[in-house]
């Protein structure tokens, strides 16, 4: 499952939630999940301001956006300055950690 | 060294350069000193200039704020405040060029106003949409270095590439002051109030904050997350360290920030298609 904003959702993919009119998950959704996206939807989606949606798989793949290990190998390199320090350590765990856990439903390798 | 800091506010502080401010500020400046004026009275300023109301309403429904669909000027100055709405208006006219020249500083201005809105909800805050705008505004200095020192800031990232260090630090070696100071001059300047300035002038160094020392520290975590998250660009790539006294000072722990990280990775996307749709708008009008 990935949340892609609305302007990258192309014809074909397939909603993994259901998606709602306002930001918040109250109310009756607009359209039900495993529904196949076609431009005409994608369209009506964009006129009641729905900004993002999540869809099935991992099917935008932008320019730098790149499986767990070199997510984590660039997340290192971010904080290659401040690794010594305890709570900006801390800070690296917890965002390792969240990238193992997000990617790990796409197929990404999953480690301790 | 002294000389050379002097020499450079000269140049920043060149009033003939500094991006203007549009007319309406001082009207709306007059409006808001006076406590019998309305909110309505003060729209009506704000509304007189077309451009400025766009810039106004895209920030105030832009994912800083997380008003959706406000559509008036009047609405937006009650949900932001005078006071935001006032700054907003001084800082359109420094946004517009960035929103064009540096899309990476933008998303990081950006990326770190949401968070900063984030911090502050979730730790109960009050003053929400004054943080958001601090975050929003705390890397102005970058913008006026780039305007007013291009030269400078070549120098500036050259050595940051070489030597794999902080863009405050290359900014030391090349200007002799950095980005907070030179947004401090330039937010002094612009009559900002102390608890945009200082968080402005101290998100390197909270300790160095008197009076607005949650505001500055929120602002410094936002800055610390959205470089962890790797969002946008600010100039280096590397994550600050966490300061003891920004921690202190919120209180936080673990979890807050874990909890924190889920929130702001779901909310980024959001910020991307804000920020796209922007560089459309941008790009629309260019032949």
């Amino acid at each position: 499952m990935q949340k892609i904003p609305l302007m990258t959702a192309k014809a074909g993919m397939i909603l993994a939630r259901d998606v709602f009119r306002s930001e918040s998950e109250i109310g009756i959704p607009i359209c039900g999940k495993d529904t196949e996206l076609t431009d005409t939807l994608i369209a009506r989606l964009e006129n009641l301001k729905v900004q993002s949606v999540y869809v099935e798989g991992h099917p935008v793949w932008e320019e730098g956006d790149r499986g767990l290990d070199d997510m984590l190998r660039d997340l290192d390199s971010r904080f290659a300055k401040v690794r010594q320090d305890p709570l900006t350590a801390k800070l690296h765990d917890i965002y390792a950690n969240y990238l193992k856990r997000s990617m790990g439903e796409s197929g990404g390798r999953k480690t301790d | 060294m002294d000389e050379k800091q002097t020499e450079l506010k000269k140049i920043i502080m060149d009033t003939k350069t500094l991006p203007t401010l549009p007319g309406v500020i001082n009207k709306l400046s007059a409006l808001s000193d006076n406590d019998k004026s309305s909110v309505q009275e003060m729209a009506r300023i704000v509304s007189s200039d077309q451009v400025l109301s766009a810039r106004i309403l895209r920030l105030a429904n832009s994912p800083s704020y997380g008003f959706y669909r406000v559509s008036t000027i009047s609405n937006a100055m009650i949900l932001l405040g005078v006071n935001v709405v006032k700054s907003l208006a001084i800082s359109s006219s420094i946004f517009e060029v960035m929103e064009k020249n540096s899309v990476g500083l933008w998303e990081h201005s950006l990326g770190t106003g949401v968070v900063s809105n984030m911090i502050a909800k979730k730790l109960g805050l009050p003053e929400c949409e004054e943080i958001a705008t601090a975050g929003l505004l705390h890397d102005i200095g970058k913008v006026i270095i780039s305007l007013k020192c291009s030269e400078a800031e070549f120098e500036v990232r050259r050595i940051i590439d070489e030597k794999q260090i902080y863009m405050w630090e290359a900014e030391h070696e090349i200007l002799g002051t950095d980005h907070a100071e030179v947004g401090c001059w330039l937010a002094k300047s612009w009559f900002l109030p102390d608890k945009l300035t200082e968080p402005i002038a101290c998100h390197h160094n909270v300790e160095a904050s008197a009076n607005h020392r949650i505001k500055t520290s929120v602002v410094h975590m936002a800055d610390v997350l959205i470089k962890a998250s790797g969002f946008g660009d600010s100039g280096d790539s590397f994550v600050p360290l966490i300061q003891q006294a920004a921690w202190d000072a919120l209180k936080l722990n673990e979890q807050i920030i874990a909890e924190l990280v889920e929130e702001l990775e779901d909310k980024l996307v959001e910020v991307k298609n804000f920020s796209l749709e922007l560089q459309q708008d941008c790009d629309a009008p260019s032949p």
